[in-house]
């Protein structure tokens, strides 16, 4: 029996996300239908290109994430496990290989199923585990992939002119497999006006999470871990832009009335890390206790996306990718932005979790918990899988969260 | 003024009655598989031993440990790391470091010299190198687990135990045992796996003296002397080490009384 534990959110325009993303998936099957192509996309593949060339985009990672928060998790992951693989491998990707290889013996899928993929994408940034997986599933499934390389960008030479030569190379070559998957020809004005969009919803993005620095906060993660799916899956699309001004206007007429997440806030929290997707509500919960989430270490714009940098489309993103980024360059430059944000969100403690099945995140956030406490900044580290619920024991967990709201409120 | 503490974990139920400055009752009954039946139980005898209480006599209850949301008599639950700051510190005011060694649980704590908690590291999930595990092993090596502290003093040799897991080290032990290995021997390899492992907790949350260590295993001495010499330190141990997050909670009982 499938039971919900989506977090309680306090913004109305959070609201929408679920129907959005339903009549997303409902759409990918139709495309499917009609014959339009569709990609099984690892994360951070452009889907602004791929919408540009009329190829339908499925986001897997997405869907572990929704398998996940409908407590499904376990059964995908017991089906992945079957199939052969270890429990070390990401949560994400034994489900998926579970739903592909021993569907029969997983629970019934989410939103129907997913589309039948044509090809398949996947992003080399930020992840090794895709890369298994991806060339796994294209051996399985024996379909095509294509590997979208993305150069690792050092600290200090983010803007270097040889990197965005060589992401202008790897973007092209994406360009050139999808005319060959589809037999269309790419259009360059199709894709212009699909980046004007997409920045323009990035640009929102970051004002309202400008706007979450104030006092009471007024949108928590509960509600932006949420919000933040139309910007990671539709990006370039018109209703993506409508959601996040309605997003906007909703938080700044909070701010202006003053109504915060809680009425009275006694300490303020970010969340540093993949959530617990299967119990979402334990972000509420230090809600109870006047405590917010007000901020996350991921899922986050750092910065506002520099200005049009080329008329030629595929060279402006190379040129934009390498100066602005969605993830930190290396573990120094995440905790420089941890900490920066700690001080600017007026953080007093930062929960971390540690999903052992996702090796990016997890080793990062040792070094992060280390520096924080350092600093004499309190944290907290809880280690549970993001989408294997099977790791997860919310009692141990409680009296963790509890024991840390105990110390942070002796303190004042 | 007469408050209560009670603390239900998952190996033992513990209940301490305070009146004004003083400990007058306390007792320790195993949880067994009905928590709340066991804070009940925990409850009366302690007012039985004072021979005139009953529980409408106590003015304030506080819950802690892994059951302290099922206790329905309590009037509210502070979790076992503040609790168990807040009693060492009550007991030995020098204690800064505080570690519990519990049936499912390791906590290395940290308080401040009000005996408030400052900073805590707790064990992962599994009960590995905890009570429950020392339990598993004194069953497999047929010992009473009161005597195995001792009888680990009695080691001649030193023998390494890999896995502080309790499946694998129950295998590990019956093999060593097989081997005709002598018990002690074992015994004071699996209190070195044991320190080891707390070690790490300790040595992450920051060790400053004064330091105790509470909970069932401080009645251990083959651990504590193991960990003594780990850490070159000298633990300073409370009469009652077991009913220290009990007292911590009747002590914040207490707290919310005056607070009134």
């Amino acid at each position: 029996m499938v039971t919900s534990t989506s977090a309680r959110k306090s913004l109305q325009t959070t609201l929408e996300v679920p129907a959005l993303r339903r009549s997303y998936y409902a759409q990918t099957q139709e495309d499917s239908k009609k014959g339009k192509k569709v990609a099984w996309c690892s994360n951070n593949i452009p889907s602004e290109i791929l919408d540009a060339m009329d190829v339908t985009a499925v986001f897997l990672e997405n869907y572990a994430t929704v398998i996940a928060s409908k407590r499904l998790a376990s059964g995908f992951c017991a089906a992945g496990e079957k199939v052969g693989f270890s429990q070390d491998v990401c949560g994400y990707a034994r489900m998926l290989m579970g739903y592909i290889l021993a569907r029969d013996e997983a629970p019934e899928a989410p939103y129907g199923g997913l589309a039948e993929p044509d090809f398949l994408l996947v992003n080399s940034y930020s992840c090794d585990s895709r890369m298994g997986w991806f060339s796994a599933m294209s051996r399985v499934l024996n379909l095509p992939l294509h590997v979208h390389d993305a150069p690792h960008q050092p600290d200090g030479a983010s803007d270097s002119a040889a990197n965005a030569e060589y992401t202008e190379r790897e973007l092209r070559s994406l360009v050139t497999f999808l005319e060959e998957q589809t037999g269309t020809k790419f259009e360059p004005d199709k894709l212009r006006k699909r980046l004007a969009l997409s920045h323009q919803t990035s640009d929102i993005m970051f004002e309202v999470n400008e706007l979450r620095k104030a006092v009471p906060c007024p949108m928590g993660s509960a509600d932006m871990f949420t919000a933040v799916w139309p910007a990671m899956y539709l990006a370039g699309t018109k209703e993506c832009e409508d959601f996040y001004n309605k997003l906007l206007a909703e938080i700044k007429e909070r701010i202006a009335k003053g109504i915060g997440v809680v009425p009275e806030e006694k300490f303020r929290l970010m969340w540093s890390g993949i959530p617990f997707w299967y119990d979402m509500r334990l972000i509420n919960y230090v809600e109870d206790f006047g405590g917010v989430v007000a901020i996350e270490g991921f899922y986050r714009s750092r910065e506002r996306r520099p200005p049009v940098q080329d008329e030629d489309p595929i060279k402006d993103m190379a040129l934009r990718s390498t100066r602005y980024r969605t993830f930190p360059s290396s573990i120094i430059a995440s905790i420089d932005d941890v900490l920066d944000a700690v001080k600017e969100y007026k953080i007093d403690g930062v929960v971390l979790s540690f999903n052992p099945s996702c090796r990016l995140a997890y080793v990062s956030q040792t070094e992060l918990q280390k520096s924080l406490e350092d600093r004499g900044i309190p944290t907290l580290g809880l280690e549970c899988d993001m989408a294997d619920e099977r790791t997860y024991s919310e009692a141990q967990v409680k009296t963790r969260l509890d024991a840390f709201i105990e110390r942070l409120l002796a303190r004042t | 003024m007469i408050v209560a503490g009670i603390d239900v974990g998952s190996s033992t139920s513990k209940a301490v009655i305070l009146e004004d400055q003083k400990i007058i009752s306390y007792s320790i009954v195993p949880t067994g598989a009905e928590s709340a039946g066991s804070a009940q139980k925990a409850m009366n005898e302690t007012l039985q031993k004072t021979a005139r209480l009953s529980l409408a006599d106590i003015r304030w209850i506080v819950a802690t440990g892994y059951g302290r949301v099922i206790v329905d008599f309590a009037n509210e639950t502070v979790t076992e790391l503040s609790c168990h700051a807040r009693g060492a510190h009550w007991l030995l005011p020098s204690i800064r470091t505080v570690l519990d060694m519990g049936g499912q649980d390791c906590k290395a704590i940290r308080c401040d010299n009000k005996g408030k908690l400052l900073n805590f590291v707790m064990n992962d999930k599994c009960a590995a190198g905890t009570g429950r595990f020392l339990e598993v092993m004194a069953r497999v090596m047929e010992l009473p687990l009161e005597d195995i502290g001792e009888l680990s003093l009695q080691a001649k040799e030193e023998i390494r135990i890999n896995s502080t897991c309790a499946v694998f080290g129950k295998s590990e032990v019956a093999s060593l045992i097989r081997l005709g290995r002598e018990k002690q021997d074992i015994l004071s390899g699996l209190h070195t796996a044991i320190s080891n492992r707390v070690f790490t907790l300790l040595r992450k949350v920051g060790v400053e003296p004064d330091f105790t260590i509470t909970g069932g295993i401080a009645k251990n001495i083959g651990v504590v002397r193991r960990l003594e010499e780990k850490l070159g330190l000298k633990a300073i141990l409370t009469v009652e080490p077991q009913i220290v997050g009990a007292l911590g909670a009747a002590l914040f009982a207490r707290d919310r009384v005056s607070n009134q």
